[in-house]
């Protein structure tokens, strides 16, 4: 229970820094902040109270001994998706401040509608 | 007989070996992204006749579904794969000769990237594979965004990336929701276990997934994005977006709604938000004073029509809307690439300063015209087709006011696309901009566009042979479900 409630404010936390900041590297924080929430209810949910890892070490480990291995395979899948747009977006942080001298989102708006 | 999974497996391949290529032989390095999307384009035409007859599944590493990842080459998504092969090797012509800003490599990488994203969205049959295949699709996107090292290049990049990967996050969410309620991930089997899901965990889900197909699929609240992206990066990429990232989404939000959930009401939800992105749009792209701005808001307009169709739920309205999609990808890729060098020759990207480019490069003009009467759905091209189709459909549905707002924003449409063709031809030219000939990628690639506009104008039979089934495939959940999990 506890973790549930964990990764739901830790996407709600995320989501909160990606609307209000005004600097960007806290932004991509933020966008950082809501993946790990992802991540961590997908583990919650394949997680079962008093078993072990899905990994045949010991050939006296059972299937019913072990948590859903799915959530897992997914979870590594999103955190390296996770990582790419990370590393992009502070590509682009670098870029812009770059040009623009300045990480507050307010000054930068050369593009409008 | 050779391996559907080659379509996907093949670009990404090519894509991590330009770069090595290039080093040892430049040559083949700059043929080799064209012959790979050729021989994939072949390919995918290849494999038509049988994915009419019956779709293809194919299974990844012995995993039988409902347990692998599995392929699933239905008539839609051999349809989807074609048409972005198509538009891909034209704008792989087209890139030969216009991307002159070096590293091109990184470019061509990016772009086989995009394009195996793509394919896999629209040929996979597991729901986390469609959210993989979608984060290729989009990353590789936001740094086509900002591939033009310039300002504001990567302010519409960033702006673009907050706004994707927040929205995959949701749709991450989704799938997470879903799979903690029914324990699979594949679509077929998900789409048979959906209707015992409480709705209490299904209806968030498909909230959350409509959020995040909804912002690349450029859904109105959600498409703050693409009027800088599409102006900002070089202009192919433009097409590129309208024909390739934007259809790509489309098809998943149409793959999501009526053959995993079949949710009436979320369905017509999308007529709604439909006919207000296609008014919005239209009504921004009547105000830009930018040609490729105006395209990009033409784009997101029409993308609202295509979701009024989509929203319809009639067999009708389905294969309207995928007719709708196909003349779209083939109008904008040749909207954009005739852009380009209007923009190249003028020496601006303003509409004001193109007074007069019908006399100076006048090959050039006609295309644009030709891509704009289509656009506005003028009777002998591939335009008229489907936009009538769309409005006889709404009014078919019952949705009579749906489809008069409709014929309103195909009016501002005529109105501002009418005003660069006037300006193209009827103005004196500017002195500065010389008489020029076009690069033969350019006319073969624009050649090629223009004739399939107007062929599928002349012919819609041809192509409506292959969209019946497509969308029978949208409508027929059990089709679907008994093809890929056997009977």
């Amino acid at each position: 229970m506890v973790y549930y409630v964990a990764a739901l404010s830790l996407i709600l936390i995320g989501t909160y820094a990606v609307l209000t900041k005004k600097n960007i590297v806290k932004i991509v924080l933020g966008l950082s902040i809501a993946e790990t929430g992802v991540n961590l209810l997908l583990i919650t949910i394949g997680y079962v109270k008093g078993r072990t890892a899905p990994i045949f070490s010991d050939p006296s480990f059972r299937p019913e001994k072990m948590v859903d291995p799915v959530p897992q395979a997914l979870v590594l899948t999103a955190i390296v998706i996770g990582l790419a747009v990370t590393a992009l977006a502070l590509a682009i942080v670098i870029r812009l401040y770059d040009h623009h001298k300045t990480l507050n989102i307010e000054k930068i708006r050369q593009l409008k509608w | 007989m050779l391996d559907p999974v080659l379509l996907i497996a093949l670009p990404l391949l090519t894509a991590f070996l330009v770069p090595l290529v290039r080093r040892a032989w430049r040559p083949l390095g700059e043929a080799l992204p064209l012959l790979t999307l050729l021989f994939d384009l072949a390919l995918a035409i290849s494999y038509v006749p049988r994915a009419l007859e019956k779709p293809i599944v194919v299974i990844i590493a012995g995993w039988r579904p409902p347990l692998g990842i599995n392929l699933t080459i239905g008539p839609l998504g051999i349809f989807m794969a074609v048409m972005i092969l198509f538009v891909a090797v034209l704008v792989a012509i087209y890139s030969i000769w216009y991307i002159r800003v070096e590293p091109k490599e990184r470019y061509c990488m990016l772009c086989l990237m995009l394009v195996t994203g793509s394919l896999g969205m629209v040929l996979t049959g597991d729901i986390f594979n469609l959210f993989v295949f979608m984060e290729i699709t989009s990353i590789s996107a936001y740094a086509l965004t900002a591939f033009i090292r310039d300002r504001d290049g990567s302010e519409a990049a960033f702006k673009y990336l907050i706004i994707g990967s927040l929205a995959s996050n949701f749709f991450l969410l989704g799938v997470v929701l879903i799979y903690s309620s029914t324990g699979t991930l594949n679509m077929a089997d998900l789409a048979a276990k959906m209707p015992s899901v409480d709705p209490r965990i299904a209806v968030p889900a498909v909230i959350l997934m409509v959020v995040g197909l909804g912002v690349e699929s450029e859904m109105f609240p959600l498409n703050g994005w693409a009027p800088d992206a599409y102006s900002m990066a070089p202009t192919p990429i433009g097409a590129v977006f309208g024909a390739i990232v934007v259809k790509g989404a489309v098809y998943a939000l149409a793959r999501m709604l009526y053959t995993i959930f079949n949710f009436q009401g979320v369905i017509h939800f999308l007529v709604i938000m439909g006919i207000v992105t296609l008014l919005m749009g239209e009504m921004a792209a009547l105000r830009q004073r930018q040609i490729k701005r105006m395209l990009a808001f033409s784009s997101i307009g029409q993308m609202g029509l295509i979701l009024v169709a989509l929203g319809l739920g009639t067999a009708g309205g389905l294969v309207a809307a995928l007719f709708h999609m196909l003349n779209h990808a083939l109008l904008k890729a040749l909207l954009f690439l005739t852009a380009g060098y209007l923009v190249y020759h003028s020496g601006s990207k303003e509409i004001a300063d193109m007074d007069g480019m019908g006399r100076r490069v006048p090959l050039l003009a006609v295309a644009f015209s030709i891509g704009a009467f289509g656009i506005m759905g003028l009777p002998p091209l591939n335009g008229f087709w489907s936009k009538f189709l769309v409005i006889s459909e709404t009014v078919k549905a019952h949705y009579v006011a749906i489809a008069a707002l409709a014929l309103v924003g195909s009016v501002i449409e005529a109105v501002y696309y009418l005003r660069v063709v006037g300006r193209l031809f009827f103005k004196p030219a500017d002195e500065r901009v010389r008489a020029a000939r076009l690069p033969v990628s350019a006319f073969v690639s624009l050649g090629l566009l223009v004739v399939a506009v107007v062929v599928i104008g002349l012919y819609p039979g041809w192509v409506m042979h292959v969209l019946q089934p497509a969308a029978h495939e949208l409508l027929d959940k059990s089709f679907y479900i008994h093809s890929v999990l056997g009977p």
